[in-house]
């Protein structure tokens, strides 16, 4: 009896030592390709995105779609880092899933996460993929009409959705003070149809979505320079993950080649004639 | 007939001697099991593989330091709510709670009134109150009523917990013995002095644990208003972790907390003991 488990053991402990040296041996070859041992699920691409999405960041809640700004982007970073399309898998999770401590469900995730030094601390970033205008978002007869200076801005109740770097924004570009805070976009559009809120920021491409679909009676009133101190829009990793230089470098080639300037162009087009404030 | 009495009393009692065993092994088994546990449990979080990292992100003194004076602003306006809306909680329940007791025949749709208030109430999750009146009321527009979201989710607050404690002062109401109605009613007094006089003083004592236990749960569903755009200490901290993806703000939050509930408790403790003495003496 005893035999047979010492034989057993000793047999189990030969196959996981062979085991290792397996992936010993595919970690030291497949570095950089789609067998990469450091992906959590090698053989995919795991990409974590907020759920909802937002058009037009993402068109119809529907990563898989590769329609819209950010996924077109995911596909087109597969593919040159040699991913099938099939092989991109998407996981959903809210925006506090995604910046939770703790080992990340993802290899990286896209959602409009702006890269900031304090951020960088906890959670790793690719190079800035796109850095957007704000754009001023009230009702018909909200005091921020016809504004041409921050000063004229200032005075108005600002309101902004947390996790967003646009309160940041209210508050150290415009210096506004006592800004309201919701949970979501959703509910900075709700107090400002209750009258408790003047105006909001959001990113232009947002803004335009919303004006257009979602609080239709609003309108962008004023186009504002991006903050100096917000690099833009970065993917989030896990603090350390080593799969950054190689996303890293995919993404910086596309860059170069000017591919991400074209889908900027394709899904984010921006209304030419706005009122542009700065200062 | 008299049983013939013992010539020797029985031996006293022995006496027993200092034991060192019956004084010393429950608080050895208490102390040994406290350190063991908490030991365990220590040694488990300090060797977990993520636990350097969670304590940066949760437990940073500079980022702590730095949420601090914010996060603290944020809980003055939890005071304030809390405050003004235990004042206004603890007249409009009593209101409640006394129109549901009054007996008179003429009451009742009034009574039926507050049935169903309690119903609808208690029966809604404070966070749907909230939001239905930090979000609705304000965007009916009417003229002369205030559109602040502090305001009406005040209102939600004092609603929704007027609603449990109205039940906790009718509790109180029927704790009062029948006798006691009778012998107010005895020396002539009506409905609304018998309410006053005789019930109500008596209810009210027996009911302050319950009261200071609702108390503290306000205290901290004030971070409720946070959804509708209010600046509180919890809204304040999601906030600074939003910007830095770090949560010891969250912890400093929860430490102001615990500073004002935990007196709270102990307080509420001391004013259970004290009513249970005055009952004990009173019995006795």
């Amino acid at each position: 009896m005893s035999d047979r488990i010492d034989t057993f053991r000793r047999l189990t402990t030969g196959a996981l030592a062979a085991l290792a040296l397996g992936i010993g041996a595919a970690q030291a070859q497949e570095t950089g390709t789609p067998d990469d041992a450091r992906l959590i699920n090698p053989g995919f691409l795991t990409v974590g995105t907020s759920d909802p999405v937002y058009p037009p960041w993402m068109l119809n809640d529907s990563p898989e779609s590769g329609e819209g700004f950010e996924n077109a982007l995911v596909y087109a970073l597969a593919e040159e880092m040699g991913f099938a399309r099939e092989q991109v898998q998407w996981v959903r999770l809210t925006f506090e899933q995604i910046i939770a401590p703790g080992d990340k469900p993802f290899d990286f995730a896209i959602n409009q996460v702006s890269v900031t030094p304090a951020r960088a601390e906890v959670v790793g970033f690719s190079q800035v993929y796109y850095q957007s205008d704000k754009a001023v978002i009230a009702l018909p007869g909200s005091p921020v009409i016809g504004a041409a200076s921050f000063a004229d801005l200032r005075g108005a109740r600002w309101g902004a959705a947390i996790g967003t770097t646009d309160l940041a924004y209210l508050e150290n570009v415009l210096g506004a003070t006592d800004v309201a805070v919701y949970d979501d976009q959703v509910g900075v559009f709700q107090a400002m149809q209750a009258g408790q809120i003047d105006a909001t920021v959001a990113a232009l491409p947002t803004a335009l979505f919303a004006t257009a679909v979602q609080i239709p009676e609003a309108s962008i009133v004023a186009i504002l320079p991006p903050d100096a101190g917000d690099s833009g829009h970065g993917l989030l990793f896990q603090h350390g993950n080593p799969l950054i230089e190689w996303v890293d470098a995919a993404l910086g080639r596309l860059i170069e080649a000017g591919t991400v300037q074209e889908m900027v162009t394709t899904w984010l087009v921006a209304d030419p004639t706005l009122p542009i404030i700065s200062e | 007939m008299i049983p013939e009495q013992p010539t020797t009393p029985p031996p006293p009692p022995k006496r027993r001697g200092f034991d060192w065993r019956t004084a010393l092994v429950p608080g050895l088994i208490g102390g040994g099991s406290i350190v063991v546990v908490f030991g365990v449990l220590g040694w488990l979080v300090a060797t977990n593989d993520n636990w350097p990292r969670i304590r940066a992100q949760f437990f940073n003194p500079d980022h702590m330091l730095a949420a601090l004076p914010r996060v603290a602003w944020g809980f003055l306006t939890n005071m304030q709510v809390w405050l003004i809306a235990m004042a206004c909680i603890g007249v409009w329940a009593l209101v409640l709670a006394v129109v549901r007791s009054l007996r008179g025949a003429w009451f009742a749709p009034f009574r039926l009134m507050v049935m169903l208030y309690i119903d609808i109430f208690r029966g809604l999750p404070a966070l749907l109150l909230v939001i239905l009146f930090g979000f609705g009321i304000p965007a009916l527009r009417i003229p002369g009523l205030p559109n602040s979201g502090l305001f009406w989710g005040g209102v939600a607050m004092v609603l929704c917990y007027s609603a449990y404690v109205c039940e906790i002062y009718r509790s109180g109401i029927d704790s009062v013995h029948e006798g006691q109605r009778a012998a107010a009613r005895a020396l002539g007094l009506s409905e609304w002095q018998i309410m006053v006089y005789a019930i109500l003083p008596q209810a009210l004592r027996n009911v302050l644990p319950s009261l200071m236990n609702i108390i503290v749960a306000l205290q901290k569903d004030v971070a409720l208003l946070s959804v509708i755009g209010v600046r509180d200490a919890v809204r304040e901290a999601q906030i600074y972790t939003a910007n830095t993806f770090n949560y010891s703000s969250l912890v400093v939050a929860a430490g102001l907390f615990l500073l004002a509930t935990i007196p709270m408790a102990r307080l509420a403790d001391w004013v259970t003991a004290r009513d249970r003495a005055r009952r004990l003496q009173q019995a006795g």
